[in-house]
């Protein structure tokens, strides 16, 4: 492909909507990696994806929209696994509890309702030419609220982050705040999971975050580090994939795979522990 | 575990307790610090009963824990600083304690002493911006002989409540009262 038919193919609608929303999507989502690794919560995106499975299932028997069921059931399952977050072993095992009865009423309701499985097992690889200008809007708000979030409270956060109960006793309203984050993880991955796939979100969000962090020296210049990561992978990714004429959520993963590889070896010349 | 424990600190007390190793220092002020859930009896904090939920605005103390850096990002010492009370104060001290050059140093990377100082200077922070009592868990450990006697003067010339749990017996006989925790229980006693 030369750089005329790549033009070319950026003036259909579908392309710009995927491209746009992957650049939405690399300024905002990177913030869910940094909350997710700052938070150790990496289980959580499991059981989320699975979730929205579910919540794809109920869509196609009851005939109901599947982004906004799945936003709801996981804005709510993050509210309800925020409430284990204060408890001594914290919220995994909750999660993987909520992720294995998640996926079994997935099953079940798919096979009560007698659909057909392939439409919600389409969420496992995402299709991001099919992303509707509702998607992208969506995607707009969640990378707004996570970019005004973290600067509006990244003192607080920075503290919550390091030592859940320092923060307490500093007066940092740390229920509150847990609440905001697993409900807008929640959310940003249900949001996602149509650009690159359940199975592949991670390349928007953790691996952004993973490589910030052998970089920046504190929250702040993480998080800045994680958006530039995010951001460039996916443009790089999108513009790989098209070039080459290759599915977009691998090439997607393997760019920022790439990136969070160099950044390890970054770190190790520089002779810092990750 | 603690148990039978009834203590009143006035407004200005200086307090040490002291003791062996999990004789319930710690607990004691994991417990005024609200950070304890399980616990029967009544932990008053001016008049106001302390509470455990995460949700409730928890009141003004100052905590200088003895605690190893956690979390999965660094955090740097002007993070701590910044992140609670009053940030040219807790500056100020930070100058005072000789940590002012490593500010932007992560936690991680700082010595025993070096933590402790920085955790102080938080506390001296906190202090500032109203906290009305002092919670130091062993406050001079870590410490090399100068720092010792620094940091135990900056304490006890502090015009704040304080209970500080301490091995160092020259801290604790500068403070006005010392108290002696043996298997969960606490008795006064004279140095």
């Amino acid at each position: 492909m030369n750089f005329t038919d790549f033009m070319s193919l950026m003036s259909l609608p579908p392309i710009q909507r995927g491209f746009l929303a992957l650049i939405i999507s690399g300024l905002g989502l990177p913030l869910v990696g940094v909350f997710i690794v700052g938070l150790n919560i990496y289980p959580l995106r499991f059981t989320i994806m699975h979730v929205a499975l579910l919540a794809v299932a109920l869509g196609q028997v009851f005939g109901m929209d599947p982004l906004l069921l799945a936003l709801g059931l996981c804005a709510l399952t993050g509210r309800v696994l925020a409430s284990f977050a204060d408890r001594p072993a914290g919220a995994p095992g909750a999660m993987g509890f909520f992720m294995v009865v998640a996926i079994a009423l997935a099953f079940l309701v798919l096979s009560l309702g007698g659909v057909n499985a392939n439409a919600a097992f389409e969420l496992l690889w995402g299709s991001i030419l099919a992303v509707r200008p509702v998607e992208v809007l969506f995607l707009c708000v969640i990378s707004l609220t996570l970019l005004s979030l973290f600067f509006w409270k990244r003192r607080h956060l920075a503290l919550l982050l390091y030592d859940r109960e320092m923060a307490w006793c500093s007066g940092v309203p740390i229920r509150g705040l847990t609440i905001a984050l697993y409900v807008l993880i929640a959310v940003a991955i249900a949001g996602a999971i149509r650009l690159t796939g359940a199975l592949l979100v991670d390349a928007v969000t953790i691996l952004p975050a993973l490589a910030a962090r052998n970089i920046g020296n504190n929250l702040t210049s993480i998080a800045i580090w994680a958006v530039i990561f995010g951001l460039f992978g996916n443009l790089a990714g999108f513009i790989i994939a098209v070039f080459l004429d290759q599915p977009l959520g691998p090439v997607l993963v393997l760019t920022a795979g790439c990136i969070t590889l160099a950044s390890y070896a970054y770190n190790a010349l520089k002779g810092n522990h990750a | 575990m603690v148990q039978d424990v009834h203590l009143q600190v006035l407004p200005g007390e200086h307090v040490a307790v002291i003791g062996g190793n999990g004789s319930g220092k710690t607990s004691l002020l994991r417990a005024i610090m609200g950070l304890h859930k399980e616990w029967a009896g009544q932990i008053l904090l001016d008049g106001k009963k302390v509470s455990t939920k995460p949700s409730a605005a928890h009141p003004g103390v100052a905590w200088m824990p003895q605690r190893q850096p956690r979390g999965q990002f660094p955090f740097t010492v002007r993070e701590l600083l910044s992140a609670g009370g009053h940030e040219q104060a807790a500056l100020n001290a930070a100058r005072g304690l000789d940590i002012h050059d490593l500010l932007h140093r992560p936690l991680a990377a700082l010595s025993g002493g070096q933590l402790q100082r920085s955790y102080l200077a938080r506390a001296l922070g906190m202090l500032s911006a109203g906290a009305g009592l002092l919670l130091a868990d062993e406050p001079t450990a870590a410490l090399d002989f100068s720092g010792q006697e620094q940091v135990a003067q900056l304490i006890v010339a502090l015009p704040a409540t304080m209970i500080v749990v301490t091995h160092d017996l020259a801290l604790a006989k500068k403070c006005q009262r010392v108290l002696q925790m043996a298997q969960g229980r606490i008795r006064e006693m004279t140095l």
